[in-house]
């Protein structure tokens, strides 16, 4: 059995994000702490996904993208010397939000399709895909279809193929953009309840538009605000219990009081 | 992909029994009155069908049109009068192409025609004797040469303009426009143009290049289509797992884009094995069979079919079908196989439900 | 508006912050070859496109001197002359003559067949009409020739005598003779080029009028609109730009026509400006086919000069087509 990585303390300093000349993002400072459940909310188009891609550098894919400020891991900026993008990506995984199994692979081939695709040798390829499986909350149900193709999968199924293979790679951190939007509530819940045995392994920050998700899964909370044609940024950023129940802003307490968003 | 405007379809139409009777009558009176007319005044029957026909036919269409729509129907029914005469047109002249190849060609069709070379035959010899078989596999041999070394070349560019970001994409994509719109023979001349600058001798070998320019920019422009169909996302979540952008191509894209790709080479080889005019510059024929490519003579399927086409005599002009029709066959194969990868690629890609486990 | 966290009064006097530098390149030593290899590929486009033209200037350069401008006015092309006279002038204009003919029967009949595809058939005769057109369009010109050489000239002689006994009074279908049996003329070579593109205007104009927004024509049908006013006021203002493009891609096509038409058109030094029924013709491409078996050192140059006008001539015309597409359509790329 692979032992698991120790879970990590993620913290952006002073992130500021450009696309072309426009910024979109100003001055975000925010702490992950390990084995702890972040959510990120706010009104659609603040700046949320755009954030949590700086987390594991694929904002950089984008043309014309601009940073500045950074991203440490354990102390280390990675953006920095020591760290090249690839090594910050298996170290800091990412589910999206429309379940992409890769069409031409099965199951099994989905799951190790990381390691394949890092260059990593497969050794004990099967406990692997157990292992990932098992921890998605998947296992039971595909167990005995692990060379099917991977988009014979209802929706739901295909979301948690997409987090045990995130799984396989043995990430400290798990990045989730919105990963329930597409689903339906059955599925939701069963996302949820991964969500929250998986933090025992590792630190987690989720991307989430929907309020009563983020009141039941995450530890933390961070209220994302924009103003038309201004940067958007993080209006408060504490504990969910209190963000949502007793939040310092007011604008922070219209929002989770729904009068606007 | 056809929406609506269908007659059937118009909210404010009913198309009932007497409806039906007028539309049969406006179609068949006009055909009888021309063919009668035809009939007893000996009229040629191409003007018949321009002046006689179209005229009733535009009349009667127009008259239950009135009494349908009013005026409107008026402008309706000639529209599709005319429509559907022009179609018919064009439809029968196609027609006419592929039938006369076929009750043509099959004239020389035998074992015999497919399998044997030219060298004992002359004009006159009857058509037991001789056939193509040297001209197919000279084709194959250069057409073949020319896919293998354009498709990894096509498929190359196309890997460039989807996958980098270079700002030069733009004029590449002109200047494989641009190569696209090389006139075949011109083609042809400008493998001849560096022959005698360099002092190249004509062969298979100079066909292949001249054919490759021709066949460069279909690959190009099919294959970054195949790519480009691919969803970006499945590129993010294989660099998301931390792959390098190489093995994310070559592992995740590549695969999802293969049956694009075949398409793509499979258009490229329909678009050269016909072309005649670069082979017929730049490669000396040869009624026997050649397999060496690099150098002596060599004969193709076009060139065949040119050889043979302006003969008086008949067995020659039937070999000219029965080659032409060998040809056409090798066409509709490459198409067929291009329009079943399609086919299957769209039943795949629909993820079938299962049950309602979840 | 309330302050965002890190707006704290510090940051006020704080520098901007500084961008770092990103790139999306490379991201392994595989990815720098990955995306070398792919440069080496696009970059065979310059090298080829290059090639052409210097290749052929090299070898046309002899006749270009030596003849000068005439060459492509002058209508004598007499290699028993010393210095020998190369003039393409009445083939330059052929082939504009039949390519012209072409398009100018090709565009309706290509229009008609794209509306009866989109707006008139059932689905399943719309498939079937589809595929036939699809492959015509990749039937081999030389088939086309054969074809044409048996089976319609005929036929179009036909059609050109009655024209000539019928309208020969206007001065497009006057022949000096009728004699030859109305053989080898502009028009018959226009009609076997004409199918030869009709294939591709049909198959743009398809796609056109099928990206059309449905919804828009049937409330245009559904307010008591005609099939004739809304083809008139809808479809085509709509599609008419890209239709063009389609027809300038025929042309271009029909300009660069070789082995279709060359035993079907019989090739004259005199200019025939428009007397489309006279069997006199010129066409560049089959000039530069029939005379290069047995042409001299400098008649080779004088047939490769008249290729790379003819290759500069289509490019024009193309570009032209993709100027056109685009700006009607920016969203497609030809």
């Amino acid at each position: 059995m692979n032992s698991l990585t120790k879970a990590s303390t993620l913290s952006s300093e002073n992130i500021s994000v450009w696309f072309g000349q426009r910024q979109v993002l100003s001055d975000v400072n925010l702490v992950f702490p390990a084995n702890k459940v972040t959510a990120l909310i706010g009104p659609s188009g603040c700046g949320k996904s755009t954030f949590i891609r700086t987390l594991n550098r694929m904002h950089e894919l984008i043309p014309g993208a601009g940073l500045a400020g950074s991203v440490y891991l354990d102390g280390e900026d990675i953006y920095g010397e020591e760290f090249d993008a690839v090594s910050v990506r298996i170290k800091i995984g990412m589910v999206f939000q429309k379940p992409n199994p890769f069409p031409t692979m099965t199951i099994r081939d989905n799951i190790l399709s990381g390691l394949r695709l890092s260059g990593r040798k497969l050794e004990s390829a099967d406990e692997v895909v157990e292992t990932s499986l098992r921890r998605a909350s998947i296992w039971n149900e595909v167990k005995d279809r692990l060379n099917d193709q991977a988009i014979s999968l209802s929706g739901g199924q295909q979301q948690r193929l997409c987090i045990a293979r995130s799984l396989a790679m043995n990430p400290q951190v798990l990045l989730m953009d919105e990963p329930c939007s597409a689903l339906d509530p059955g599925s939701t819940r069963r996302i949820e309840e991964t969500i929250k045995e998986l933090s025992s392994s590792m630190t987690i920050v989720i991307v989430t538009h929907n309020m009563q998700q983020a009141q039941r899964v995450s530890d933390q909370t961070a209220f994302f605000l924009a103003d038309d044609n201004t940067p958007g940024g993080v209006v408060e950023f504490g504990a969910t219990e209190q963000v949502f129940n007793g939040p310092i802003d007011q604008r922070t307490n219209d929002y989770v009081n729904g009068h606007f968003g | 992909m056809s929406f609506a405007p269908r007659p059937s379809v118009q909210p404010w139409a009913r198309v009932n029994k007497s409806r039906k009777s007028q539309i049969f009558l406006a179609s068949v009176l006009p055909l009888t009155l021309s063919a009668l007319i035809v009939f007893f005044t000996g009229l040629d029957q191409n003007w018949a069908l321009v002046g006689v026909f179209l005229p009733l036919q535009l009349v009667a269409a127009s008259l239950v049109g009135f009494l349908a729509f009013g005026r409107r129907g008026v402008g309706d029914s000639f529209l599709i009068v005319l429509v559907v005469f022009l179609s018919t047109f064009v439809l029968v002249l196609l027609v006419s192409v592929l039938v006369s190849l076929v009750s043509q060609g099959a004239k020389a069709f035998s074992w015999t025609f497919l399998s044997q070379n030219n060298i004992y035959v002359s004009n006159t010899t009857s058509l037991d004797f001789g056939g193509v078989g040297h001209a197919v596999i000279g084709t194959l041999m250069i057409v073949g040469l020319t896919t293998i070394v354009t498709v990894p070349l096509g498929l190359a560019m196309a890997v460039y303009l989807t996958q980098s970001q270079s700002k030069t994409k733009g004029l590449v994509r002109t200047l494989t426009q641009a190569i696209s719109g090389l006139p075949s023979v011109v083609a042809g001349l400008f493998i001849m143009s560096l022959a005698l600058t360099l002092g190249w001798e004509r062969s298979g070998l100079l066909g292949s290049m001249a054919l490759l320019p021709l066949m460069l920019p279909t690959v190009a422009r099919v294959a970054e289509e195949a790519l480009r169909l691919v969803p970006v996302d499945l590129r993010y979540a294989a660099l998301a797992l931390g792959a390098p952008n190489y093995r994310a191509f070559f592992q995740v894209i590549l695969p999802a884009a293969k049956s694009g790709l075949v398409t793509a080479i499979l258009l490229g080889v329909a678009r050269i094995i016909g072309e005649t005019a670069p082979l017929l510059l730049t490669v000396p024929i040869n009624n026997g069979t050649s397999w060496n490519i690099f150098s002596g003579n060599m004969m193709t399927l076009p060139a065949y079919i040119y050889g043979y086409l302006a003969s008086v005599f008949e067995p020659s002009q039937n070999r000219a079908w029965g080659a032409a029709l060998v040809l056409m066959i090798l066409v509709a194969l490459l198409f067929g196989a291009t329009r079943l990868l399609s086919r299957s690629k769209s039943l795949k890609s629909k993820p079938t439900k299962q049950k309602a486990s979840k | 508006m309330g302050k965002l966290q890190g707006m704290s009064e510090a940051s006020v006097t704080n520098p901007a912050p500084v961008r770092r530098k990103l790139s999306a390149g490379p991201l392994s030593r595989g990815d720098k070859w990955f995306f070398r290899t792919a440069s080496i590929a696009a970059n065979f486009a310059f090298v080829l496109v290059a090639l052409i033209l210097i290749s052929l200037f090299i070898q046309a350069l002899p006749a270009i001197t030596s003849q000068g401008l005439p060459f492509i006015y002058g209508t004598e092309w007499n290699n028993s002359k010393d210095p020998i006279v190369m003039q393409i002038g009445p083939m330059i204009w052929g082939s504009v003559l039949v390519g012209a003919l072409g398009v100018v029967f090709a565009t309706p009949l290509a229009i008609s067949l794209a509306y009866l595809i989109v707006f008139l058939l059932p689905s399943r005769a719309a498939k079937a009409a589809t595929t036939l057109v699809d492959l015509l369009a990749a039937l081999p010109s030389i088939i086309l020739g054969l074809w044409g050489l048996f089976v319609f000239t005929p036929v179009a002689a036909q059609w050109s005598s009655l024209l000539n006994s019928h309208f020969g009074w206007f001065p497009l279908f006057q022949v000096s003779t009728t004699d030859n049996g109305f053989l080898g003329s502009p028009f018959i070579a226009g009609w076997i080029v004409a199918i030869m593109i009709v294939p591709i205007i049909t198959s743009i104009t398809r796609e056109v009028f099928s990206q059309l927004d449905g919804d828009l024509i049937n409330g245009a049908l559904a307010l008591g609109g005609s099939r004739l006013s809304v083809f008139r006021r809808v479809i085509f203002p709509t599609s008419s730009g890209a239709v063009v493009g389609g027809v300038l891609l025929g042309l271009g096509r029909a300009l660069g026509e070789t082995v279709a038409i060359f035993y079907v058109l019989q090739l004259s030094f005199d200019f025939n400006w428009s007397q489309i029924l006279e069997p006199k013709g010129g066409a560049v491409a089959s000039m530069i086919l029939s005379k290069f078996g047995e042409a001299s050192k400098e008649e080779v140059s004088g047939l490769i000069a008249a290729g790379l006008v003819l290759f500069i001539l289509t490019l024009g015309i193309n570009f032209l087509a993709s100027v056109i597409v685009n700006r009607a359509q920016p969203w497609r790329k030809i």
